[in-house]
Protein backbone atom coordinates (compact mmCIF):
# COMPACT_ATOMS: atom_id res chain seq x y z
CA UNK A 1 0.00 0.00 0.00
CA UNK A 2 1.24 3.60 -1.39
CA UNK A 3 1.43 6.41 0.92
CA UNK A 4 -1.73 8.10 0.93
CA UNK A 5 -0.19 12.17 0.48
CA UNK A 6 -2.76 14.70 -0.78
CA UNK A 7 -2.30 18.76 -0.88
CA UNK A 8 -4.28 20.94 1.53
CA UNK A 9 -6.28 21.80 -2.02
CA UNK A 10 -7.08 18.13 -2.44
CA UNK A 11 -8.41 17.68 0.75
CA UNK A 12 -10.58 20.58 0.81
CA UNK A 13 -12.83 19.81 -2.43
CA UNK A 14 -12.15 16.02 -1.97
CA UNK A 15 -13.80 17.08 1.79
CA UNK A 16 -16.10 19.23 1.05
CA UNK A 17 -16.62 19.63 -2.83
CA UNK A 18 -19.18 21.97 -3.65
CA UNK A 19 -21.91 22.12 -6.51
CA UNK A 20 -22.27 17.72 -6.28
CA UNK A 21 -25.22 15.82 -8.24
CA UNK A 22 -27.16 16.74 -11.28
CA UNK A 23 -29.32 19.51 -11.44
CA UNK A 24 -33.03 18.92 -10.58
CA UNK A 25 -35.27 18.13 -13.84
CA UNK A 26 -37.14 21.24 -13.50
CA UNK A 27 -34.04 23.82 -13.90
CA UNK A 28 -33.96 24.41 -17.32
CA UNK A 29 -31.86 23.33 -20.48
CA UNK A 30 -28.94 21.33 -19.16
CA UNK A 31 -25.65 20.13 -20.96
CA UNK A 32 -24.12 17.25 -19.94
CA UNK A 33 -21.06 15.28 -20.91
CA UNK A 34 -19.60 12.46 -19.43
CA UNK A 35 -16.12 10.26 -19.92
CA UNK A 36 -14.57 7.54 -18.26
CA UNK A 37 -15.81 3.91 -17.36
CA UNK A 38 -15.67 2.62 -13.97
CA UNK A 39 -14.12 -0.84 -14.07
CA UNK A 40 -11.11 1.66 -15.49
CA UNK A 41 -11.32 3.46 -11.92
CA UNK A 42 -12.42 6.88 -13.19
CA UNK A 43 -15.50 8.10 -14.46
CA UNK A 44 -16.28 12.16 -14.81
CA UNK A 45 -19.55 13.74 -15.29
CA UNK A 46 -20.40 17.37 -15.57
CA UNK A 47 -23.91 19.24 -15.89
CA UNK A 48 -23.84 22.54 -17.20
CA UNK A 49 -25.82 25.87 -17.35
CA UNK A 50 -25.49 28.87 -19.55
CA UNK A 51 -26.95 31.87 -21.30
CA UNK A 52 -25.23 34.22 -23.89
CA UNK A 53 -22.74 31.89 -23.85
CA UNK A 54 -21.89 32.21 -20.25
CA UNK A 55 -21.84 29.06 -18.03
CA UNK A 56 -24.19 30.40 -15.11
CA UNK A 57 -24.23 26.85 -13.26
CA UNK A 58 -21.80 23.99 -13.13
CA UNK A 59 -22.60 20.78 -10.95
CA UNK A 60 -20.26 17.38 -11.19
CA UNK A 61 -20.46 13.42 -10.26
CA UNK A 62 -17.25 11.50 -10.30
CA UNK A 63 -15.72 8.22 -9.92
CA UNK A 64 -12.10 7.97 -8.94
CA UNK A 65 -9.70 8.96 -6.49
CA UNK A 66 -9.33 11.91 -4.24
CA UNK A 67 -7.64 13.49 -7.33
CA UNK A 68 -10.04 12.90 -9.05
CA UNK A 69 -12.77 14.30 -7.40
CA UNK A 70 -10.61 17.33 -5.98
CA UNK A 71 -10.19 18.47 -9.54
CA UNK A 72 -14.33 18.14 -11.07
CA UNK A 73 -15.32 19.75 -8.05
CA UNK A 74 -12.67 22.63 -8.10
CA UNK A 75 -14.04 23.06 -12.05
CA UNK A 76 -17.64 22.61 -11.26
CA UNK A 77 -16.59 25.79 -8.67
CA UNK A 78 -14.65 27.61 -11.20
CA UNK A 79 -16.70 27.20 -14.27
CA UNK A 80 -19.94 29.70 -13.63
CA UNK A 81 -19.00 33.35 -15.19
CA UNK A 82 -16.84 32.06 -17.48
CA UNK A 83 -17.54 32.02 -21.27
CA UNK A 84 -17.81 28.60 -23.17
CA UNK A 85 -15.03 29.18 -24.59
CA UNK A 86 -12.77 30.11 -22.20
CA UNK A 87 -13.77 27.14 -20.01
CA UNK A 88 -12.94 25.06 -23.00
CA UNK A 89 -9.55 26.83 -23.20
CA UNK A 90 -9.31 25.75 -19.14
CA UNK A 91 -5.37 24.41 -18.92
CA UNK A 92 -6.47 21.02 -17.06
CA UNK A 93 -2.31 20.01 -16.71
CA UNK A 94 -2.25 23.70 -15.02
CA UNK A 95 -5.06 22.67 -12.33
CA UNK A 96 -2.86 19.46 -12.13
CA UNK A 97 -0.32 21.32 -10.74
CA UNK A 98 -2.34 23.35 -8.45
CA UNK A 99 -3.45 20.39 -6.92
CA UNK A 100 -0.32 18.66 -6.74
CA UNK A 101 -1.46 15.76 -8.61
CA UNK A 102 1.64 13.07 -8.97
CA UNK A 103 2.85 12.95 -12.69
CA UNK A 104 1.46 9.10 -12.53
CA UNK A 105 -2.41 10.05 -12.34
CA UNK A 106 -2.07 13.15 -14.70
CA UNK A 107 -4.06 10.67 -17.26
CA UNK A 108 -6.83 10.49 -14.99
CA UNK A 109 -7.54 14.49 -15.32
CA UNK A 110 -7.74 14.18 -18.65
CA UNK A 111 -10.72 11.48 -18.11
CA UNK A 112 -11.97 14.92 -16.60
CA UNK A 113 -10.81 17.10 -19.52
CA UNK A 114 -12.76 14.91 -21.59
CA UNK A 115 -16.32 15.34 -19.62
CA UNK A 116 -15.62 19.26 -19.18
CA UNK A 117 -15.69 19.44 -23.09
CA UNK A 118 -18.05 16.84 -23.91
CA UNK A 119 -20.81 19.48 -21.80
CA UNK A 120 -19.39 22.41 -23.35
CA UNK A 121 -19.60 20.78 -26.42
CA UNK A 122 -23.08 20.05 -25.96
CA UNK A 123 -23.76 23.94 -24.20
CA UNK A 124 -22.30 25.32 -27.94
CA UNK A 125 -24.96 22.64 -29.24
CA UNK A 126 -27.90 24.20 -26.91
CA UNK A 127 -26.82 27.63 -27.85
CA UNK A 128 -27.43 26.81 -31.21
CA UNK A 129 -30.41 24.80 -31.46
CA UNK A 130 -32.28 25.29 -28.31
CA UNK A 131 -33.14 23.10 -25.52
CA UNK A 132 -35.70 20.71 -27.22
CA UNK A 133 -32.23 19.33 -28.75
CA UNK A 134 -30.86 19.85 -25.31
CA UNK A 135 -33.01 16.76 -23.86
CA UNK A 136 -32.05 14.55 -26.33
CA UNK A 137 -28.34 15.46 -25.69
CA UNK A 138 -28.55 14.57 -21.89
CA UNK A 139 -31.04 11.27 -22.39
CA UNK A 140 -28.11 10.24 -24.74
CA UNK A 141 -25.33 10.42 -22.56
CA UNK B 1 -0.23 4.64 14.33
CA UNK B 2 -1.62 7.20 16.67
CA UNK B 3 -3.90 6.95 19.55
CA UNK B 4 -6.92 7.95 17.18
CA UNK B 5 -6.41 5.67 14.74
CA UNK B 6 -8.37 2.02 14.92
CA UNK B 7 -5.43 -0.65 13.78
CA UNK B 8 -7.54 -2.96 11.58
CA UNK B 9 -3.98 -4.44 9.49
CA UNK B 10 -2.76 -6.61 11.60
CA UNK B 11 -2.41 -8.81 8.53
CA UNK B 12 0.02 -6.45 7.33
CA UNK B 13 1.64 -6.42 11.00
CA UNK B 14 0.76 -6.69 14.07
CA UNK B 15 2.35 -4.67 17.15
CA UNK B 16 4.91 -6.57 19.51
CA UNK B 17 2.99 -7.72 22.55
CA UNK B 18 4.22 -6.55 25.51
CA UNK B 19 5.13 -9.91 27.31
CA UNK B 20 7.75 -10.20 23.89
CA UNK B 21 9.36 -6.86 23.66
CA UNK B 22 10.04 -7.45 27.23
CA UNK B 23 12.26 -10.92 26.52
CA UNK B 24 13.19 -9.67 23.75
CA UNK B 25 15.19 -6.34 26.04
CA UNK B 26 16.56 -8.70 27.84
CA UNK B 27 18.45 -9.83 24.86
CA UNK B 28 20.25 -5.98 23.84
CA UNK B 29 22.13 -4.57 26.48
CA UNK B 30 25.24 -5.71 28.30
CA UNK B 31 23.72 -7.12 31.60
CA UNK B 32 21.46 -9.28 28.92
CA UNK B 33 22.10 -12.00 26.54
CA UNK B 34 24.00 -9.71 24.28
CA UNK B 35 26.88 -12.00 22.70
CA UNK B 36 27.27 -13.96 19.65
CA UNK B 37 25.67 -16.84 20.01
CA UNK B 38 28.17 -18.60 17.83
CA UNK B 39 30.98 -17.51 20.21
CA UNK B 40 30.37 -20.52 22.05
CA UNK B 41 33.83 -20.58 24.00
CA UNK B 42 32.44 -18.50 26.10
CA UNK B 43 29.76 -18.08 29.04
CA UNK B 44 28.09 -14.78 27.62
CA UNK B 45 27.96 -16.35 23.68
CA UNK B 46 26.88 -19.69 25.63
CA UNK B 47 23.87 -17.91 27.53
CA UNK B 48 23.22 -16.13 24.12
CA UNK B 49 23.03 -19.67 22.75
CA UNK B 50 20.71 -21.41 24.98
CA UNK B 51 18.04 -18.52 24.84
CA UNK B 52 18.38 -18.98 20.47
CA UNK B 53 17.55 -22.60 21.17
CA UNK B 54 14.98 -22.34 23.39
CA UNK B 55 13.18 -19.55 20.62
CA UNK B 56 14.17 -22.82 18.56
CA UNK B 57 12.35 -25.09 20.24
CA UNK B 58 9.20 -22.34 21.17
CA UNK B 59 9.04 -22.46 17.22
CA UNK B 60 9.15 -26.01 16.67
CA UNK B 61 6.27 -26.66 18.88
CA UNK B 62 3.65 -24.55 17.30
CA UNK B 63 3.92 -26.20 13.97
CA UNK B 64 5.04 -29.83 15.39
CA UNK B 65 7.52 -30.63 14.48
CA UNK B 66 11.52 -31.24 16.57
CA UNK B 67 14.36 -27.76 16.78
CA UNK B 68 16.71 -28.82 14.55
CA UNK B 69 14.54 -28.75 11.71
CA UNK B 70 14.26 -24.58 12.11
CA UNK B 71 16.41 -22.58 10.00
CA UNK B 72 16.37 -18.69 11.55
CA UNK B 73 16.09 -16.25 8.38
CA UNK B 74 15.23 -12.46 8.22
CA UNK B 75 11.47 -13.11 7.38
CA UNK B 76 9.17 -14.47 5.55
CA UNK B 77 10.13 -13.20 2.21
CA UNK B 78 13.81 -14.84 2.53
CA UNK B 79 12.15 -18.08 3.95
CA UNK B 80 10.07 -18.29 0.49
CA UNK B 81 13.16 -17.47 -1.59
CA UNK B 82 15.64 -19.85 0.32
CA UNK B 83 12.81 -22.54 -0.02
CA UNK B 84 11.94 -22.05 -3.52
CA UNK B 85 15.18 -21.18 -5.25
CA UNK B 86 17.14 -23.31 -2.87
CA UNK B 87 15.17 -26.45 -4.08
CA UNK B 88 15.35 -25.56 -7.46
CA UNK B 89 18.70 -25.01 -7.93
CA UNK B 90 19.88 -27.99 -6.00
CA UNK B 91 17.73 -30.28 -7.71
CA UNK B 92 17.57 -28.83 -11.55
CA UNK B 93 19.20 -32.09 -12.72
CA UNK B 94 15.86 -34.05 -11.35
CA UNK B 95 13.35 -31.93 -12.54
CA UNK B 96 12.25 -28.58 -13.69
CA UNK B 97 8.76 -28.29 -13.52
CA UNK B 98 7.22 -26.38 -10.01
CA UNK B 99 3.58 -25.26 -9.10
CA UNK B 100 2.09 -22.93 -7.30
CA UNK B 101 -1.44 -20.73 -7.11
CA UNK B 102 -1.59 -17.41 -9.02
CA UNK B 103 -3.03 -15.69 -5.56
CA UNK B 104 0.04 -16.38 -3.75
CA UNK B 105 2.33 -13.70 -2.12
CA UNK B 106 4.67 -11.87 -4.24
CA UNK B 107 7.38 -13.40 -2.60
CA UNK B 108 6.34 -16.80 -3.89
CA UNK B 109 5.41 -16.09 -7.38
CA UNK B 110 8.40 -13.67 -8.00
CA UNK B 111 11.69 -16.40 -7.10
CA UNK B 112 9.14 -18.80 -9.31
CA UNK B 113 9.21 -15.66 -12.53
CA UNK B 114 12.78 -15.65 -11.58
CA UNK B 115 13.05 -19.71 -12.36
CA UNK B 116 11.43 -19.54 -15.34
CA UNK B 117 14.44 -17.21 -16.52
CA UNK B 118 16.77 -19.53 -15.57
CA UNK B 119 14.68 -22.63 -17.46
CA UNK B 120 12.13 -23.56 -14.92
CA UNK B 121 8.55 -23.96 -16.02
CA UNK B 122 6.42 -23.14 -13.25
CA UNK B 123 2.17 -23.94 -13.64
CA UNK B 124 0.43 -20.91 -11.62
CA UNK B 125 -3.62 -22.91 -10.79
CA UNK B 126 -5.99 -20.59 -11.05
CA UNK B 127 -8.28 -20.97 -8.05
CA UNK B 128 -12.09 -21.03 -7.65
CA UNK B 129 -14.11 -18.27 -7.27
CA UNK B 130 -13.95 -18.81 -3.38
CA UNK B 131 -10.42 -18.71 -3.43
CA UNK B 132 -9.70 -22.24 -2.75
CA UNK B 133 -7.31 -23.96 -4.58
CA UNK B 134 -9.00 -27.96 -5.26
CA UNK B 135 -6.35 -31.00 -4.00
CA UNK B 136 -7.13 -32.53 -7.14
CA UNK B 137 -6.20 -29.48 -9.29
CA UNK B 138 -2.78 -29.69 -7.82
CA UNK B 139 -2.72 -33.45 -8.28
CA UNK B 140 -3.92 -32.43 -12.24
CA UNK B 141 -0.78 -30.46 -12.58
CA UNK B 142 1.84 -32.21 -11.49
CA UNK B 143 4.17 -34.10 -13.77
CA UNK B 144 6.93 -36.46 -14.12
CA UNK B 145 9.81 -33.50 -13.42
CA UNK B 146 8.02 -31.45 -11.03
CA UNK B 147 9.90 -30.89 -7.81
CA UNK B 148 8.27 -28.55 -5.90
CA UNK B 149 4.72 -27.71 -4.56
CA UNK B 150 4.49 -23.88 -3.23
CA UNK B 151 1.32 -23.14 -1.55
CA UNK B 152 0.01 -20.61 1.00
CA UNK B 153 -1.78 -22.15 3.97
CA UNK B 154 -3.96 -18.74 4.41
CA UNK B 155 -4.34 -16.08 2.15
CA UNK B 156 -2.84 -12.48 3.06
CA UNK B 157 -5.66 -10.13 1.04
CA UNK B 158 -8.70 -12.99 1.29
CA UNK B 159 -8.05 -14.78 4.05
CA UNK B 160 -9.16 -18.13 2.93
CA UNK B 161 -7.36 -21.54 4.11
CA UNK B 162 -6.25 -23.69 1.86
CA UNK B 163 -6.15 -27.39 2.77
CA UNK B 164 -2.41 -27.96 2.72
CA UNK B 165 -2.92 -31.51 4.48
CA UNK B 166 -4.81 -32.69 1.46
CA UNK B 167 -2.28 -31.32 -0.89
CA UNK B 168 0.68 -32.72 1.25
CA UNK B 169 -0.66 -36.39 1.16
CA UNK B 170 -0.76 -36.11 -2.47
CA UNK B 171 2.80 -34.83 -3.12
CA UNK B 172 4.36 -37.52 -0.70
CA UNK B 173 2.77 -40.04 -2.78
CA UNK B 174 3.87 -38.48 -5.85
CA UNK B 175 7.45 -37.58 -4.46
CA UNK B 176 7.05 -33.95 -4.91
CA UNK B 177 8.27 -31.49 -2.40
CA UNK B 178 5.22 -29.57 -0.25
CA UNK B 179 6.02 -26.04 0.42
CA UNK B 180 3.42 -24.06 2.38
CA UNK B 181 4.23 -20.10 2.91
CA UNK B 182 2.49 -20.25 6.76
CA UNK B 183 3.64 -16.18 7.18
CA UNK B 184 -0.35 -15.65 8.10
CA UNK B 185 -1.61 -18.83 9.81
CA UNK B 186 0.69 -19.33 12.37
CA UNK B 187 -2.00 -18.91 15.66
CA UNK B 188 -4.76 -18.78 13.51
CA UNK B 189 -5.01 -22.49 12.27
CA UNK B 190 -3.51 -25.47 12.69
CA UNK B 191 -0.34 -26.70 11.57
CA UNK B 192 1.30 -29.77 12.00
CA UNK B 193 4.04 -30.49 9.45
CA UNK B 194 4.57 -34.44 10.00
CA UNK B 195 0.63 -35.02 9.71
CA UNK B 196 0.39 -32.52 6.93
CA UNK B 197 3.10 -34.22 5.19
CA UNK B 198 4.74 -30.73 4.40
CA UNK B 199 8.42 -30.72 3.39
CA UNK B 200 9.45 -26.79 3.96
CA UNK B 201 7.45 -23.99 5.54
CA UNK B 202 7.84 -20.46 6.04
CA UNK B 203 7.62 -18.76 8.84
CA UNK B 204 7.49 -14.77 10.26
CA UNK B 205 7.50 -13.39 13.53
CA UNK B 206 5.69 -10.03 13.08
CA UNK B 207 2.49 -11.10 11.84
CA UNK B 208 2.11 -13.32 15.32
CA UNK B 209 2.57 -10.38 17.34
CA UNK B 210 6.46 -10.73 17.26
CA UNK B 211 9.18 -8.76 15.84
CA UNK B 212 9.97 -7.74 12.21
CA UNK B 213 13.15 -8.87 10.40
CA UNK B 214 13.08 -12.52 11.78
CA UNK B 215 11.57 -15.31 10.60
CA UNK B 216 12.40 -19.03 9.66
CA UNK B 217 12.06 -21.61 7.24
CA UNK B 218 10.69 -25.09 8.37
CA UNK B 219 12.74 -27.80 6.79
CA UNK B 220 11.92 -31.69 6.83
CA UNK B 221 14.99 -33.27 8.71
CA UNK B 222 14.09 -37.40 7.61
CA UNK B 223 15.03 -36.90 4.47
CA UNK B 224 15.87 -33.63 4.10
CA UNK B 225 15.43 -32.12 0.90
CA UNK B 226 18.36 -31.02 -0.88
CA UNK B 227 18.39 -27.65 -1.21
CA UNK B 228 21.24 -24.77 -2.02
CA UNK B 229 21.62 -21.28 0.44
CA UNK B 230 20.99 -17.72 -0.77
CA UNK B 231 23.51 -16.22 1.44
CA UNK B 232 27.07 -17.67 1.64
CA UNK B 233 29.40 -16.59 4.87
CA UNK B 234 30.13 -18.12 8.36
CA UNK B 235 27.71 -21.63 8.00
CA UNK B 236 25.19 -20.68 10.53
CA UNK B 237 21.93 -22.67 10.40
CA UNK B 238 23.91 -25.77 8.79
CA UNK B 239 25.20 -23.92 6.36
CA UNK B 240 21.60 -23.02 4.71
CA UNK B 241 21.12 -19.06 6.26
CA UNK B 242 24.63 -17.41 7.11
CA UNK B 243 24.95 -14.74 9.11
CA UNK B 244 25.27 -13.63 12.69
CA UNK B 245 21.55 -14.71 14.63
CA UNK B 246 20.32 -12.02 15.80
CA UNK B 247 19.31 -12.90 19.41
CA UNK B 248 16.73 -10.49 20.72
CA UNK B 249 14.82 -10.81 17.67
CA UNK B 250 14.67 -14.55 17.71
CA UNK B 251 14.21 -14.86 21.25
CA UNK B 252 11.02 -12.46 20.14
CA UNK B 253 9.61 -14.66 17.86
CA UNK B 254 10.06 -18.02 19.80
CA UNK B 255 7.96 -16.17 22.82
CA UNK B 256 5.49 -14.49 20.36
CA UNK B 257 4.86 -18.34 18.79
CA UNK B 258 4.80 -19.72 22.54
CA UNK B 259 1.76 -16.91 23.33
CA UNK B 260 0.27 -17.94 19.91
CA UNK B 261 -0.33 -21.49 20.88
CA UNK B 262 -1.12 -21.11 23.43
CA UNK B 263 -4.09 -18.71 22.97
CA UNK B 264 -4.46 -20.14 19.65
CA UNK B 265 -8.24 -21.70 20.98
CA UNK B 266 -9.70 -18.96 22.55
CA UNK B 267 -8.42 -15.71 20.23
CA UNK B 268 -9.55 -18.13 17.51
CA UNK B 269 -13.51 -17.64 18.76
CA UNK B 270 -13.28 -14.15 19.95
CA UNK B 271 -12.00 -12.71 16.62
CA UNK B 272 -14.58 -15.28 14.69
CA UNK B 273 -17.17 -13.24 16.65
CA UNK B 274 -15.75 -9.87 16.10
CA UNK B 275 -15.56 -10.63 12.00
CA UNK B 276 -19.19 -11.89 12.01
CA UNK B 277 -20.37 -8.78 13.91
CA UNK B 278 -18.30 -6.43 11.34
CA UNK B 279 -19.74 -8.23 8.30
CA UNK B 280 -22.97 -7.94 9.53
CA UNK B 281 -23.21 -4.34 10.00
CA UNK B 282 -21.09 -3.82 6.88
CA UNK B 283 -23.61 -5.83 4.27
CA UNK B 284 -26.23 -3.58 5.87
CA UNK B 285 -25.13 -1.21 3.24
CA UNK B 286 -25.95 -3.23 0.35
CA UNK B 287 -24.16 -3.92 -3.35
CA UNK B 288 -21.25 -5.51 -1.05
CA UNK B 289 -19.61 -8.42 -1.48
CA UNK B 290 -17.73 -10.90 0.39
CA UNK B 291 -14.36 -11.68 -1.17
CA UNK B 292 -13.12 -15.99 -0.25
CA UNK B 293 -14.78 -18.39 1.19
CA UNK B 294 -17.32 -17.62 3.84
CA UNK B 295 -15.97 -20.17 6.03
CA UNK B 296 -12.41 -21.75 5.33
CA UNK B 297 -11.04 -18.78 6.31
CA UNK B 298 -8.98 -17.46 9.12
CA UNK B 299 -11.06 -15.74 12.00
CA UNK B 300 -9.93 -12.11 12.16
CA UNK B 301 -9.69 -11.08 8.28
CA UNK B 302 -12.23 -9.99 6.54
CA UNK B 303 -12.36 -8.81 3.07
CA UNK B 304 -15.21 -6.67 1.01
CA UNK B 305 -15.53 -4.77 -1.90
CA UNK B 306 -17.94 -2.25 -1.87
CA UNK B 307 -19.90 -1.59 -5.44
CA UNK B 308 -20.07 2.17 -6.64
CA UNK B 309 -17.14 3.25 -4.50
CA UNK B 310 -13.08 3.57 -6.12
CA UNK B 311 -10.90 1.98 -3.79
CA UNK B 312 -8.30 4.65 -3.11
CA UNK B 313 -11.13 7.33 -2.28
CA UNK B 314 -12.72 5.19 0.52
CA UNK B 315 -9.24 4.61 1.91
CA UNK B 316 -8.66 7.76 2.28
CA UNK B 317 -12.29 8.65 3.61
CA UNK B 318 -11.16 6.72 6.56
CA UNK B 319 -8.35 8.78 7.98
CA UNK B 320 -8.94 6.79 11.12
CA UNK B 321 -9.14 3.34 10.34
CA UNK B 322 -5.84 1.83 9.28
CA UNK B 323 -7.20 -0.80 6.34
CA UNK B 324 -5.72 -2.00 3.13
CA UNK B 325 -7.19 -1.52 -0.29
CA UNK B 326 -7.06 -4.09 -3.09
CA UNK B 327 -6.60 -1.03 -5.43
CA UNK B 328 -3.11 0.21 -6.45
CA UNK B 329 -3.48 3.75 -5.66
CA UNK B 330 -1.00 5.83 -6.94
CA UNK B 331 -0.33 3.35 -10.30
CA UNK B 332 -0.63 4.82 -13.98
CA UNK B 333 -2.52 1.80 -14.52
CA UNK B 334 -5.01 1.40 -11.63
CA UNK B 335 -4.16 -2.18 -11.68
CA UNK B 336 -6.40 -4.36 -9.31
CA UNK B 337 -5.58 -6.61 -6.45
CA UNK B 338 -3.85 -9.94 -8.68
CA UNK B 339 -5.48 -11.57 -5.96
CA UNK B 340 -8.88 -10.57 -6.38
CA UNK B 341 -9.01 -10.75 -10.54
CA UNK B 342 -7.91 -14.38 -10.08
CA UNK B 343 -10.94 -15.16 -8.21
CA UNK B 344 -13.20 -13.55 -10.91
CA UNK B 345 -14.12 -10.26 -9.88
CA UNK B 346 -14.35 -7.68 -11.71
CA UNK B 347 -11.69 -4.13 -12.09
CA UNK B 348 -14.38 -2.04 -10.32
CA UNK B 349 -14.98 -4.38 -7.34
CA UNK B 350 -11.31 -5.10 -7.27
CA UNK B 351 -10.37 -1.87 -6.79
CA UNK B 352 -13.40 -0.91 -4.41
CA UNK B 353 -12.30 -3.35 -1.97
CA UNK B 354 -10.84 -3.15 1.89
CA UNK B 355 -9.04 -5.83 4.08
CA UNK B 356 -9.85 -5.48 7.28
CA UNK B 357 -7.41 -7.67 9.57
CA UNK B 358 -8.38 -7.50 13.27
CA UNK B 359 -5.82 -8.88 16.14
CA UNK B 360 -4.86 -9.19 19.67
CA UNK B 361 -5.80 -5.43 20.74
CA UNK B 362 -8.92 -5.25 18.51
CA UNK B 363 -12.08 -4.59 20.46
CA UNK B 364 -16.01 -4.79 19.89
CA UNK B 365 -15.99 -0.83 20.08
CA UNK B 366 -13.19 -0.64 17.33
CA UNK B 367 -15.61 -3.33 15.05
CA UNK B 368 -18.42 -0.46 16.07
CA UNK B 369 -16.20 2.48 15.00
CA UNK B 370 -15.23 0.73 11.92
CA UNK B 371 -19.01 -0.30 11.09
CA UNK B 372 -20.07 3.69 11.18
CA UNK B 373 -17.45 5.18 9.29
CA UNK B 374 -17.08 2.80 6.50
CA UNK B 375 -21.24 3.00 6.24
CA UNK B 376 -20.43 7.10 6.50
CA UNK B 377 -17.76 7.43 3.74
CA UNK B 378 -19.61 4.27 1.16
CA UNK B 379 -22.65 6.25 1.23
CA UNK B 380 -20.92 9.36 0.16
CA UNK B 381 -19.01 8.49 -2.46
CA UNK B 382 -22.11 6.47 -3.61
CA UNK B 383 -23.90 10.01 -3.52
CA UNK B 384 -20.59 11.66 -5.35
CA UNK B 385 -20.35 9.35 -8.13
CA UNK B 386 -22.51 9.42 -10.97
CA UNK B 387 -25.70 7.39 -11.39
CA UNK B 388 -24.55 4.45 -14.39
CA UNK B 389 -22.32 3.38 -16.89
CA UNK B 390 -22.45 5.50 -20.15
CA UNK B 391 -23.54 3.45 -23.54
Amino acid sequence: MQSLSYSPLVERYFGHPMSVGPWPPDAGPTAVGDAGREDLGTRVRFELHSDGGVVTGARFQAFGCPHTIAAAAWLAEHLPGRTLESANSMPILELGRLLDVPTEKLGRLLVVEDALHAAIENAGLIRKTGPQLNAEQAQGT
Amino acid sequence: MTATCIYMDNAATTPVDPRVAAVMVECLTADGCFANPSSTGHAPGNAARARVEKARAQVAALIGTEPAAIVWTSGATESDNLAILGVARAQRERGRHLVTARTEHKAVLDPCKQLEKEGFEVTYLKPGADGIVQPDAVAAALRKDTLLVSLMQANNEIGVIQDVGAVGKICRDRGVLLHVDAAQSTGKVHIDVNEQCIDLMSLTAHKTYGPKGVGALYVRRHPRPLMQPLIFGGGQEWGLRSGTLPTHQIVGMGMAYEIAGREHASESARLSALRLRLWAGLKQLGDVELNGHPTQRVAGLLNVSFAGVEGESLLYALPQLAVSTGSACTSASHEASYVLRALGRSDQLAQSSLRFSLGRFSTESDVDYAIGAVTEAVRRLRRLAPASVPG
